[in-house]
């Protein structure tokens, strides 16, 4: 008994680092913004601030505008990254050889730098446009525009999706896929039977990071995105800095918080429904 | 023993993670007493030293903020200064911008209602609404000539506009840049702009009013295109009901601004559509221009052209600290900065305006500001420029 309270002690000793830490930069402010949210113009307390979100019309475009984004960019992503993790994980050409080695290149260049390479490569005056113009090929316009967006999108969340994804096919034991083929498993079978649901959980990881990465971003859409509609981030930053309306800012970000933790609460239940049928 | 070992272990484990979250504490207490009392301290510390014998020098600090073309100016400005005038010395604290610019005034202020003194902010450098806001706030020094001579070598209109409070020591303005190569004729006025950007579709561009000067400058001189002249030194929001006419004109011209409405973001944005050669026609501010002309980053054939009545220009000002004990240094410090030799490196580091007339100015300086210096306004409107950005978002942007 003795021994069990010390280190229930022991335990909560070695806990409160952690959580005070989480405590002070995490929970804390985020009280605060909920509180600060609540406040209305007079100076009491009420959901003014968040009915303001749904009511005005430039607001609700921003929301609409926001979650388009962000669900085509997790699509593409995710459907690019899969394919590029399944053809590295079960062909071995040259070509396979070379995607492994530089997949990862985008990592490794600043956000910044990589969105304005991007509004040089397609502008409207851009290498593209030049490239193609002797073709007769007209471009549409790509950046100040939603696709300038997704585009940048793609560029940053690929790389680290594949990255998740890779690993996943790779844990797929090879004797599985064998003997499936070998009692007669068509490709597709193959896949929606045994690759998708084993690689589902990591697919679920990467698809949350990408929402959360792309649904908070800030400075490619600040610098590809259009005048109106923004995304949320360009408009938060807009409401706080230049409006200096402090509390609809701060709705807003309780907004995209309670967004992202739709998805966080899959995926949390989905990890708790996994644990526990594995015990 | 083991047992023992590993309890110690975990404590000291503990101990070391508790000290560094104490530290993360202690490291936020130190900035907020550096936000607060810093200057007591090192005020009433520096002050003995420097009354103590009057042939020690006496320091002054100057608060400033702004890009590193500013810093660049002071470090240059400052050396001359000292080199002229052993008995002062002035010690510059840069405020990067975005990080501190606000918190500054806000030590202004509570030094003052805290009976600190000036808070160790004896001279802060920053825009007119600071200089309104410490009008109401009652922190400025009431500025003259007797203690400045250089002064009077100010526009009495200008020092006007800031009570005396404040010394505009440079200026820019929001001119047309065009490309001489594709535009022979350019606008003179508002309205031949606005006729002029109907007959050439997607030549003109001005950038998102929130995100920098030259493109609120544009909206605001739109708006108050039929107003009275006393209008733009009006802060009474009830004037916002006459904006209507305004917005609808910028409501109209969305059709045919660059991409049929797009607005780039910050004021390099639109001088990169001019440099690529996508718009012919910009507002921009005049030292930007002046600059990326002299670096090449523009094509020689940009001119620029100022509209009457003109864009929004203004001046960048010094404010003297009403609780300062050094203001004898000051004066002299200030008394330098307005002289035609500081002038002339202001002008050559910045291609902004003298803060002086041009008249006390050389010659070849002169010359250099023809056309361009002259006939810009300055907009006092306070806290309705960003009702002005809240709508623009709302009505133009969004339309």
């Amino acid at each position: 008994m003795k021994k069990n309270l010390r280190q229930a002690v022991w335990g909560l000793i070695l806990v409160s680092p952690s959580f005070l830490l989480l405590l002070v930069i995490v929970v804390i402010p985020i009280g605060r913004s909920i509180v600060s949210s609540l406040v209305n113009e007079s100076g009491g307390y009420d959901l003014s601030r968040y009915a303001f979100l749904f009511t005005d019309k430039g607001m609700r475009a921003n929301i609409l505008f926001t979650l388009r984004v962000t669900v085509i960019s997790c699509a593409l992503v995710l459907a690019v990254s899969y394919s590029l993790a399944l053809y590295m994980r079960f062909s071995s050409g040259r070509l396979s050889e070379w995607i492994r080695k530089t997949y990862m290149i985008p990592l490794f260049i600043p956000g910044v730098i990589a969105t304005y390479g991007l509004m040089n490569l397609l502008g409207n005056h851009g290498w593209l446009a030049r490239l193609l113009l002797p073709l007769g090929i007209d471009l549409p316009r790509i950046i100040f525009d939603q696709k300038g967006i997704i585009i940048a999108n793609l560029w940053f969340n690929i790389p680290f999706a594949t990255m998740l994804l890779t690993s996943a096919l790779a844990g797929i034991p090879a004797s599985i896929i064998e003997s499936a083929k070998d009692v007669g498993a068509g490709r597709l079978r193959i896949f929606l039977q045994f690759i998708f649901p084993l690689s589902y959980k990591t697919f679920l990881v990467a698809l949350t990071f990408v929402f959360m990465g792309v649904i908070g971003s800030f400075t490619a859409p600040f610098l590809l995105g259009p005048n109106a509609p923004q995304m949320l981030g360009v408009s938060m930053e807009q409401v706080f800095g230049v409006f200096r309306e402090h509390e609809q800012a701060a709705a807003m970000a309780v907004f995209t918080f309670l967004l992202c933790s739709v998805l966080g609460y899959f995926y949390i239940r989905n990890m708790a429904k996994e644990e526990s049928g594995r015990l | 023993m083991v047992r023992m070992n590993k309890s110690l272990t975990v404590l000291s484990a503990v101990t070391l993670s508790l000290a560094v979250l104490a530290g993360c504490g202690g490291k936020d207490d130190g900035s907020k007493n550096a936000a607060t009392g810093t200057a007591s301290p090192s005020g009433s510390s520096a002050s003995p030293s420097a009354s103590a014998s009057s042939g020690d020098p006496v320091e002054f600090q100057f608060y400033f903020t702004g890009s590193q073309n500013v810093k660049d100016l002071w470090d240059t400005l400052i050396p001359m200064f000292e080199k002229a005038h052993p008995t002062v010395k002035v010690k510059e604290v840069y405020v990067p911008p975005g990080t501190g610019a606000q918190p500054t005034y806000d030590r202004i202020v509570a030094a003052k209602q805290a009976g600190k003194g000036a808070g160790g902010i004896d001279l802060y450098e920053d825009g007119i609404n600071v200089v309104t806001q410490g009008g109401k706030d009652d922190v400025w020094d009431k500025l003259d000539a007797s203690a400045i001579p250089n002064l009077a070598n100010v526009a009495a209109a200008t020092m006007g506009d800031v009570n005396n409070l404040a010394v505009p020591y440079r200026s820019s303005a929001v001119v047309l840049a065009y490309d001489s190569a594709r535009v022979s004729e350019p606008p003179k006025t508002m309205d031949e702009l606005i006729d002029w950007i109907h007959s050439h579709p997607e030549k003109f561009a001005y950038n998102d009013p929130s995100t920098g000067g030259s493109g609120s400058s544009f909206v605001t001189t739109v708006l108050y295109k039929d107003l009275p002249e006393s209008a733009i030194h009006d802060s009474d929001p009830s004037i916002m009901k006459q904006w209507d006419g305004g917005f609808a004109v910028l409501k109209d011209l969305g059709k045919y601004v660059y991409g049929k409405g797009i607005y780039p973001k910050k004021n390099q944005g639109t001088l990169d559509l001019l440099a690529n050669g996508e718009v012919d026609l910009i507002p921009a501010w005049s030292d930007m221009v002046l600059q990326q002309l002299n670096e090449g980053l523009l094509p020689k054939t940009v001119k620029l052209q100022q509209i009457t009545p003109g864009f929004n220009g203004g001046p960048t000002y010094l404010m003297v600290n009403k609780q300062s004990d050094k203001k004898e240094a000051v004066y002299q410090f200030l008394d330098f900065v307005l002289s035609p030799e500081a002038q002339s490196v202001i002008v050559d580091k910045m291609n902004g305006f003298p803060g002086i007339e041009l008249t006390h100015m050389p010659q070849q300086m002169q010359d250099k500001f023809k056309g361009v210096a002259e006939g810009f306004r300055t907009f006092n409107i306070g806290d309705l420029g960003t009702e002005i950005n809240k709508r623009w978002q709302s009505d133009v942007a969004a339309q």
